[in-house]
């Protein structure tokens, strides 16, 4: 009889659905063009320093050293503007719904309430890749630009300084490790990966809290407390060798299973410094933020679900 | 099988830690049979939305069951069949007239052609093809009313709730939502409304229930409530003084029943209004 029941109805469509409309809410929302023009700057603003550093200066350290600074001056931005970027638009999504009761209708809608909390963190999720494939681009070009750039000049004065061969090849392998590498690719990865942990959190707060300054309050707090409890724990266990009990090993490790532990994405700064990003790193964390998305996600689910509006 | 089934619905609502919980629905049972139109009339606060909102499952009752064609309420595919316009509906700013009703569909699993077909016939049965692509943010109160009623009926349910669907509409619009209202009722859709307006309810119910602090104090049908059983109407066209003495001598002279009045019936202000303003005869 009426059309819907000739559809098979797919739950990935709908999810589909609903993240694209947040998605698309999001980018309509002005407030986060303001925020991308200022990563955007941040990164450009790299271009700006070129023709003083490119001299000979290039040579060895220096050219490193700017290759370095490009990229820790891209990733930290991209940092900044991701986690700020999952945490607020996540916090602003739900209680807008709810003070608009637009809610009533989309629940009055055959949605499961799952699938209306996973479709709006998709949309997030989906804001936060593209924008950060966006400055993931931009950096890598400015890389490009600046590495082609310092290798030439390198290899002009090796040259006329009569070093030879082995050594100028070895300058070469030294400075393409601070260039655009796979490491690097993981390490913006790893970006996305903590922003996306940030969303999930800020959604499961929201679904308590209907206010969003509470909501991104409490979700920058579980930021800190994840980057400094590894740190607490390690001042712990080596300050008191003697009196680590198993008790608090355990704490300790419930601990990390409810808040993240950010130690792990360590590795970007290990990047920034030319190090590469083995295979298994990066298994582990997009493994732990698989964990801890779903994780969250689920237990925003359990709140939600018996919520009355 | 009915269409709406509400047994012995309670629903409290905790306030603070030390009172004891708010009561908003005690003890309603209302059955809707398909194609019927129930009206619930009672003054605001009376517990008319949490009806509503118990029947979608939006709140859970505290005990009671309610069902919709058969399937509870606390199922989703309950809500397959039924759509819903709040009070005082608000839909996502950023989207257009036409975006919207596609979201609710797509939501409702349609799309492509069907999607886009059911779009424009939506528009049109709620006359807002004419802002079709503007925001929603521009929509004025009576539209936002029936662009919120088109969102309700994108899958086709075979029932419609309606939480107070003309408050705060002029009376132009609100005559637009109770005409759109008396055709959901020929297409053999059901509808379940609230109001407190009631002359607006008499107009489009069959069957009402009056609710009062939370408990349905009166219900039936509408006739059957307003009718006044011993006394009977009759209306003429151009009558004559003289003829109308005559009728009034010859009931006199039966002496079976009473003369109470004649004199000319009142045209209703809204029916004065609606002359004017839009030149409808009606
Ligand atoms: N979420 C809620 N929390 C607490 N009290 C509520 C809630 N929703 C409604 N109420 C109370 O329940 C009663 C009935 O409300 P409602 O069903 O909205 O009435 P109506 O729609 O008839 O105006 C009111 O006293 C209202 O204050
Ligand atoms: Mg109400």
């Amino acid at each position: 009889m009426t059309a819907r029941k000739s559809i098979p109805f797919s739950r990935v469509r709908r999810l589909a659905v609903i993240a694209g409309h947040a998605f698309t809410q999001l980018v309509r929302m002005k407030v986060f063009y303001f925020l991308g023009f200022f990563a955007v700057i941040g990164i450009a603003s790299n271009f700006f320093n070129l023709p003083q550093q490119s001299g000979p200066e290039a040579l060895g350290d220096n050219g490193m050293d700017l290759l370095r600074l490009i990229k820790s001056w891209s990733l930290g931005p991209m940092t900044l503007f991701s986690v700020v970027m999952g945490i607020v638009s996540t916090a602003l999504l739900l209680p807008k719904d709810v003070e608009d009761r637009t809610l009533y209708t989309i629940l009055a809608k055959p949605v499961p309430r799952l699938d209306y909390l996973a479709g709006k963190l998709m949309g997030v999720l989906l804001l936060l890749f593209v924008s950060l494939a966006l400055m993931d681009l931009l950096m890598v070009i400015m890389l490009q630009v600046r590495l082609s750039i310092v290798l030439e000049v390198q290899a002009s004065l090796g040259q006329s300084r009569g070093w030879d061969a082995a050594a100028i090849e070895s300058l070469r392998q030294d400075t393409l490790a601070q260039g655009p590498t796979w490491a690097l690719q993981g390490a913006v990865a790893a970006v996305f990966i903590r922003s996306a942990i940030m969303a999930a959190i800020a959604l499961l707060i929201s679904t308590f809290s209907s206010s969003t300054l509470f909501t991104t309050v409490v979700s920058f707090l579980i930021y800190f407390i994840g980057h400094f409890q590894a740190d607490a724990r390690d001042f712990y266990f080596e300050g008191g060798e003697a009196g680590t009990s198993a008790a608090s090993r355990y704490l300790a490790m419930s601990v990390s299973l409810v808040f993240p532990d950010f130690q792990l994405f360590n590795v970007i700064d290990a990047v920034i410094q030319g190090k590469t990003m083995q295979l298994i790193q990066f298994v582990k964390l997009t493994l732990a933020g698989l964990y801890y998305v779903a994780v969250y996600t689920i237990a925003s689910w359990f709140v939600f679900s018996d919520k009355e509006f | 099988m009915p269409a709406v089934e509400i047994r012995h619905l309670v629903k409290d609502f905790k306030t603070s830690l030390k009172r004891q919980p708010l009561r908003a629905v005690d003890d309603v049972s209302i059955t809707i049979e398909a194609g019927e139109v129930y009206g619930l009339i009672g003054p605001n606060g009376s517990g008319k939305s949490t009806t509503m909102k118990a029947l979608l499952g939006l709140v859970v009752p505290t005990s009671g069951t309610c069902s919709i064609f058969g399937k509870d309420s606390l199922k989703v595919d309950s809500r397959e069949d039924v759509g819903f316009l709040p009070e005082n509906p608000y839909f996502y700013k950023h989207l257009t007239g036409a975006e919207t009703l596609e979201f609710y569909g797509k939501l409702c699993g349609l799309r492509g052609a069907v999607l886009k077909d059911r779009v424009s016939e939506l528009l049109a049965l709620v006359d807002l093809e004419g802002a079709r692509d503007r925001r929603i943010a521009g929509y004025s109160k009576g539209m936002l009313q029936r662009i919120g009623l088109a969102q309700a009926l994108v899958q086709e349910p075979r029932l419609v709730i309606l939480d107070e669907p003309t408050a705060g509409v002029d009376p132009l619009g609100s005559r637009q939502i109770r005409d759109l209202i008396l055709k959901l009722r020929d297409r053999g859709i059901t509808v379940f409304l609230c109001s407190h307006l009631l002359e607006q309810v008499q107009e489009v119910c069959d069957q009402v229930g009056i609710i009062f602090k939370g408990k349905i104090v009166k219900s039936g049908r509408l006739q059957d409530l307003i009718a006044i059983e011993d006394q009977t109407e009759i209306i003429l066209k151009d009558a004559p003084p003289e003829l109308v003495a005559e009728i009034e001598a010859l009931v006199k002279r039966s002496g079976s029943a009473e003369w109470l009045r004649s004199g000319k019936p009142r045209t209703t202000l809204e029916r004065l209004f609606l002359r004017e303003t839009s030149g409808d005869e009606s």
